[in-house]
């Protein structure tokens, strides 16, 4: 198991150094010039080889590039290029937090509705209740996040008008954003649990646990949820990565100063510092949230041993 | 029991000479066996008749702005009324198709080329060189599509083959991944013994006979990776890094129109229907096109 992990966490290592050539590289080839971007209105070609030269741009890409990893791993990613007076570690550090929030809770109301409903469905399969719940995955799963969030904007904002459209920092803003990032998550891991919980009634232990007289609760609590929980904490993991990309979308229409809206504009603006820093960040949040899932199925199942 | 007798619940149709179900053409059949694949694939066929028939069934262009005539409900000029600027909102959307199909057949014909290059090789030559390919698969399809396509939108910047490049590199490692499987089980076979009994190169054997024989898995899954592409062509519209403006694309048009939505709901309401009625057909074809074309994957008996 230490070795497991040990492996694992080396491994995460050339991925990161991979993914900062990559990104290295395209910033060097690609089209634009910082320098001429970082002087605007100053540009003169005596004031851009001195900047070159204080940036280091005028050194071997090599140098330049054991340098930028260097710096990269005291979380020191340089200036905006749009917006120079910004270091983009203070950015992210500003706005990744914000992002991680809601992607937290979305995660939470997603577990809990999705497994809520999933048992539920699994236990009276074929019932209307049963159907509807499908019919409703069904959708979760098919209809794209911004329509859920026009749709959702229309009926509570709009029409009804219980909750803030896209006002950030007052009470109740961020039911939407976080209903919007559920919503996928949620039906997801409600046919996940419905499909696992089916699978362990149909058991031959259920079957002996009712038959010397147990009740339905204890059954469901000791046998069937403790056998059913492997493929649904799976899942959780993977309703992180849904709710972290769904903030690509919830954030350009709510508003939300976050990680995720501060790529996009780097993204149109082509800062491109800030750009190779949300690369970055989001390479290490997944490597680190694939780790997590498949350490628990170590810790979970005890038939898994690496 | 004796023969002579029908049991409960036989066929009469058979039991009785007389009477025959009358033999239905082909399509009707195929219509009987499975109507909604069948209506999905219709709806797929118009789709296309539409988007390729777009410049001569209307006679607006999509960026021509008449801002006189902006927010119309639909009538006899505008069958669907126009949008904040005054463009036709048929002939957007219509040309909205020819993006979304556009960028999503080129999108998945380039995975398809690259996933089944990249299968075929591993589950053919296996061994380490099988290890390396499947580790570089595994690491991509860690990471959620959405993320890789915003992350390759953000190397390159977005353009219209940007976005073909990024929706690539989210679906050929899935298919790779099928691939492989499926060449890995065919390896074993015998007329791939035979050809090798042969004296015939690798190089032929998998070009000759692998490929061949693991393509019926590719129709299937292009199918729904079509769905899954459109899809996140139109999040990365909708997002502001997608297909640029004035070119229309039914992400694009759904974020233009957002802001629209208290007074003028229909500007989002009908690229969102057109969306999801594109992306659940593609889906229906490809489970049918799966259950037809892979007998392993059906789930009734």
């Amino acid at each position: 198991m230490i070795r497991y992990l040990a492996y694992r966490v080396a491994l995460t290592v050339p991925l990161l150094l991979g993914t900062a050539l990559v990104i290295f590289l395209a910033g060097h080839y690609a089209p634009g010039d910082p320098v001429q971007v970082l002087l605007g209105d100053h540009y003169s070609p005596g004031a851009a080889a001195r900047m070159r030269h204080e940036l280091g741009l005028d050194r071997p890409l090599l140098v330049q590039f054991t340098t930028y990893v260097a710096r990269a791993a005291t979380f020191d990613f340089g200036v905006s290029y749009v917006n120079p007076a910004r270091r983009v570690s203070d950015i992210v550090r500003q706005t990744l937090p914000t992002s991680m929030r809601l992607a937290a809770l979305a995660v939470a109301v997603a577990s809990a509705a999705g497994v809520l409903l999933g048992v539920w469905a699994a236990l009276v399969p074929g019932s209307t209740l049963d159907r509807l719940i499908q019919v409703g995955v069904l959708a979760g799963l098919s209809v794209p996040s911004f329509v859920v969030a026009a749709i959702l904007v229309l009926l509570f904002a709009l029409r009804w008008r219980v909750l803030p459209v896209a006002g950030w920092g007052i009470p109740g803003d961020s039911v939407l954003p976080v209903t919007v990032l559920a919503a996928a998550p949620t039906a997801y891991i409600t046919r996940i649990s419905r499909a696992s919980v089916r699978q362990v009634l149909a058991e031959d232990y259920v079957r002996t646990a009712r038959s010397k007289g147990l009740h339905g609760r204890a059954i469901l609590a000791r046998h069937v949820l403790r056998n059913a929980a492997l493929p649904i904490v799976t899942t959780v993991g993977m309703a992180f990565g849904y709710a972290i990309t769904g903030a690509f979308v919830v954030e350009v229409v709510f508003n939300i100063p976050g990680m995720a809206r501060v790529a996009v504009d780097a993204i149109l603006q082509r800062d491109y510092t800030v750009i190779q820093t949300a690369v970055l960040v989001y390479t290490a949040l997944f490597t680190v949230i694939n780790l997590a899932v498949d350490l628990s199925y170590a810790a979970l199942n005890p038939r898994v041993r690496y | 029991m004796p023969p002579s007798i029908p049991a409960f619940g036989t066929d009469l149709s058979i039991a009785r000479p007389g009477v025959r179900m009358p033999r239905a053409p082909a399509l009707l059949r195929a219509v009987r066996r499975d109507w909604p694949g069948a209506a999905a694939a219709g709806v797929l066929a118009l789709l296309v008749a539409l988007a390729l028939g777009a410049p001569w069934l209307t006679g607006y262009t999509y960026d021509r702005q008449d801002l006189d005539h902006a927010f119309q409900g639909p009538g006899r000029a505008h069958w669907l009324g126009t949008d904040q600027y005054g463009r036709d909102l048929l002939t957007r959307l219509l040309y909205g198709a020819r993006v979304s199909l556009t960028v999503g057949f080129s999108a998945v014909a380039a995975e398809s080329i690259v996933g089944v290059a990249w299968g075929t090789v591993a589950g053919f030559y296996g061994g380490r060189l099988d290890a390396a390919l499947m580790r570089v698969v595994d690491l991509l399809i860690a990471f959620p599509s959405l993320l890789l396509a915003v992350l390759v939108t953000g190397i390159f910047g977005p353009s219209l083959v940007t976005i073909v490049l990024a929706l690539t590199m989210t679906a050929w490692p899935a298919m790779a991944r099928t691939i492989r499987s499926e060449v890995v089980a065919l390896r074993e076979r015998d007329y791939i013994e035979a050809a090798r009994a042969l004296g015939a190169r690798p190089g032929r054997m998998l070009v000759r006979h692998l490929v061949p024989n693991a393509v019926h898995l590719l129709a299937a899954r292009a199918t729904l990776d079509v769905s899954a592409l459109i899809l996140t062509e139109a999040t990365l519209s909708f997002i502001g890094i997608g297909v640029q403006p004035p070119r229309p694309s039914w992400g694009l048009m759904i974020s233009e129109s957002f802001q629209f939505l208290q007074s003028h709901p229909y500007l989002v309401i009908v690229p969102a229907t057109a969306l999801c009625l594109t992306v659940v057909s593609f889906n229906v074809v490809g489970e049918a096109l799966t259950e037809r074309l892979d007998p392993r994957q059906r789930q009734r008996g």
